[in-house]
């Protein structure tokens, strides 16, 4: 790595973090606990709310920028037949995230791709400006993660305006990205000091590589038509759990819910899965069985995106396989696709 | 000590001799994958796959939801593997004609529970020996005698807080959901080939995750499972969100039971009250 901004901190820096932006006025999503022990990424507004601790959040970062439903318009027609129109976009408040993880950092490339891609998505975009993304690395990866197979690492800073190491049990170091990061950085005053110079950044965390993408993608190129499809969705049940907790699926459905005289037209997550997601007015379904909907989430990740945007579009959180009802492994499948 | 230790074996010789002598296209079961943290299910179709299958305390899942399925009929009779509570929803499927008796060949397994610690439906079991399935494997359980009042206390911890802190609590909860449909993907009597939520014109219940749509749609759910849920418990198992649908299971359930003294899927020739008429029944409202 080349010229590195680096500062230091004490164990207790996400705390003083939140603290410190909170006093700002400054909206702060950090890591809390649910009574049902869920870690999860949530406003709050004193430091007691946080925690230090914890392999990753229960959701990733899409929903803060592609919320999992969103009013893109409303109105409502007065007595005069006179029609007022919304919603009125309040100041764009500054927020800063702090304690995502690598992975789900790097995620917001893919993202940005789709939302910036022929078009800029306002809503998208807007969420994307006001926001800082403050990062923690992993020094201890969960079973389930495999970024280093899909371009990433525990360490990795895509998409991270600072990315933080250590914290927690032992003094942090952090790694400054960008222009927002340097703004962070100023607000957290004198709880953080410039790092000596020569300081290093910790020895990188092992995490074996499972697959290769390229071999995958190659398999994928030739096998649309195979029997795999059928074998391995056999026990998928078609459910939206593995789309909407990956950090990277972005499909949608546009809705129109009005009243007498009011309504609004919604923008809510949809997902490949479900039976009703191709199916035509006519009655035809492209898709018509679970052996077709299971190969368009493969397709789409580990081949469709990368031809389009150079890249597949998987950051190896492990989520899927670890909610999934039925244990449907997406790994072992990539894993089983290399081996063929 | 494991509860269900010693099924494995015997349960791998019946499918075995199922499936060789060609008695079924299938055997659907419990596997192991070492990356996950319950036994998945599996389906098999040859004699010398048996293997991979075991019976364990992991084996959460309610295998009857795959029954319905059409790549599953396409394989020809489907051996079934089921403890006591999957055989309740299969009785369900064989009531409502969704299934025929000739097209399964029921795998039952004397299970002793489930989970660690021991899930709370399986400490209230009343079919750890389930009865009429074409083979049983395992030993012998020991039936406690299960009183009316432990059936449902789930639902009772919430019936016991005033209205007003009902209403709040199931509007927190509610409020988490995500629209995700596992629910009811994994739920064997949501057979439907099209569900009222993709009914679009018009369109019944709104499908925004809000706590408008969100009421809708589970209250939908629960109403049409009353009277048919099974109490199986995995709508609550697999739902991302933890929100606590057995305790509105249990007490649709509870209602049922005490205005029509029924419980569902003890067996498949039960008289279910959604769907016989009785000048007997009371009428206090639409339940
Ligand atoms: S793979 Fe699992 S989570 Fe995804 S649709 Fe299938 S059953 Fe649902
Ligand atoms: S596909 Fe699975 S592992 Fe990959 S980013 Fe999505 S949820 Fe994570
Ligand atoms: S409810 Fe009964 S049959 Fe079902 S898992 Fe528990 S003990 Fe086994
Ligand atoms: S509603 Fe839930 S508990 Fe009842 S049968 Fe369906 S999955 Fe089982
Ligand atoms: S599983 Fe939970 S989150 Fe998903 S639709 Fe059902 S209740 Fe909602």
């Amino acid at each position: 790595m080349g010229e590195q901004k680096l500062y230091q901190a004490s164990a207790n820096w996400l705390k003083s973090a939140v603290d410190a932006l909170c006093a700002a006025g400054i909206e702060v999503l950090a890591p809390t606990q649910s009574e049902s022990g869920k870690v999860d990424l949530a406003r709050v507004t004193s430091s007691e709310q946080v925690i230090q601790s914890y392999p990753n959040t229960a959701f990733p970062l899409k929903r803060l920028f592609l919320p999992m439903s969103e009013v893109l318009l409303e109105y409502e027609k007065g007595e005069e037949g006179d029609v007022e129109l919304g919603p009125k976009s309040a100041p764009a408040k500054e927020l800063v995230i702090l304690g995502c993880r690598p992975c789900d950092a790097a995620a917001l490339e893919m993202l940005d791709k789709v939302f910036q891609w022929d078009y800029s998505d306002v809503p998208y975009q807007e969420k994307r400006d006001r926001t800082t993304v403050v990062s923690l690395a992993c020094s201890e990866p969960s079973p389930e993660c495999f970024c280093t197979s899909v371009g990433g690492s525990p360490q990795g800073s895509e998409q991270s305006d600072v990315l933080v190491f250590g914290g927690a049990n032992s003094a942090a170091l952090m790694q400054i990205n960008t222009a927002k990061g340097e703004k962070f950085i100023e607000r957290l005053a004198d709880t953080v000091t410039p790092a000596p110079e020569g300081t290093k950044l910790p020895e990188p965390t092992e995490l074996e590589q499972k697959f290769d993408p390229q071999k995958v993608k190659g398999w994928l190129d030739e096998n649309f038509e195979s029997n795999f499809w059928v074998e391995n969705s056999l026990g998928c049940l078609g459910c939206g759990t593995c789309s909407y907790l990956c950090p990277t699926c972005h499909c949608f459905d546009i809705v129109d819910e009005a009243s007498w005289n009011r309504g609004q037209r919604r923008r809510n997550w949809d997902c490949c899965s479900f039976a009703l997601f191709t199916l035509h007015a006519s009655g035809h379904n492209p898709r018509p069985d679970q052996a077709a909907r299971y190969r368009q989430r493969l397709m789409h990740k580990f081949k469709v995106f990368p031809e389009r945007f150079g890249r597949v579009a998987c950051v190896g959180c492990g989520r899927c396989l670890k909610n999934c009802a039925v244990g449907q492994n997406l790994l072992a499948d990539l894993a089983d696709i290399e081996s063929r | 000590m494991s509860a269900n230790g010693t099924i494995t074996q015997t349960l791998r010789e019946a499918a075995a001799q199922v499936l060789s002598e060609e008695k079924v296209g299938v055997v659907i079961g419990y596997g192991r994958d070492d990356g996950q943290e319950f036994s998945t299910p599996v389906f098999l179709r040859k004699a010398e796959e048996v293997k991979r299958l075991v019976f364990d305390d992991l084996c959460f899942g309610n295998l009857a939801v795959y029954l319905p399925r059409p790549e599953i009929r396409k394989m020809g009779k489907t051996g079934i593997v089921v403890k006591g509570c999957d055989l309740r929803a299969v009785n369900v499927l064989l009531r409502e004609n969704v299934i025929k008796r000739e097209d399964v060949l029921l795998i039952g397994v004397r299970c002793g529970g489930v989970g660690q610690p021991q899930l709370p439906k399986c400490s209230v079991c009343e079919l750890h020996d389930p009865g009429g399935c074409d083979v049983v494997v395992g030993e012998a359980i020991e039936q406690q005698e299960v009183k009316a009042e432990q059936r449902y206390t789930e639902a009772g911890k919430i019936e016991a807080k005033p209205a007003e802190h009902r209403w709040e609590f199931w509007q927190k909860q509610l409020s988490k959901c995500i629209r995700c449909y596992a629910c009811r993907q994994v739920c064997p009597l949501c057979y439907c080939k099209r569900c009222i939520i993709e009914k679009s014109t018009p369109q019944w219940v709104q499908t925004s995750p809000h706590l408008r749509g969100n009421l809708a749609w589970n209250v939908t759910r629960a109403l049409h499972l009353t009277g048919r849920c099974v109490g199986c418990g995995e709508c609550e198992r697999v739902c991302p969100m933890d929100i606590p649908l057995g305790a509105i299971n249990q007490k649709m359930a509870k209602v049922v039971d005490e205005r029509f003294g029924f419980r569902s899927g003890f067996s498949a020739q039960e008289e279910a009250p959604f769907t016989t008429f009785s000048t007997e029944d009371s009428e206090e409202g639409i339940l």
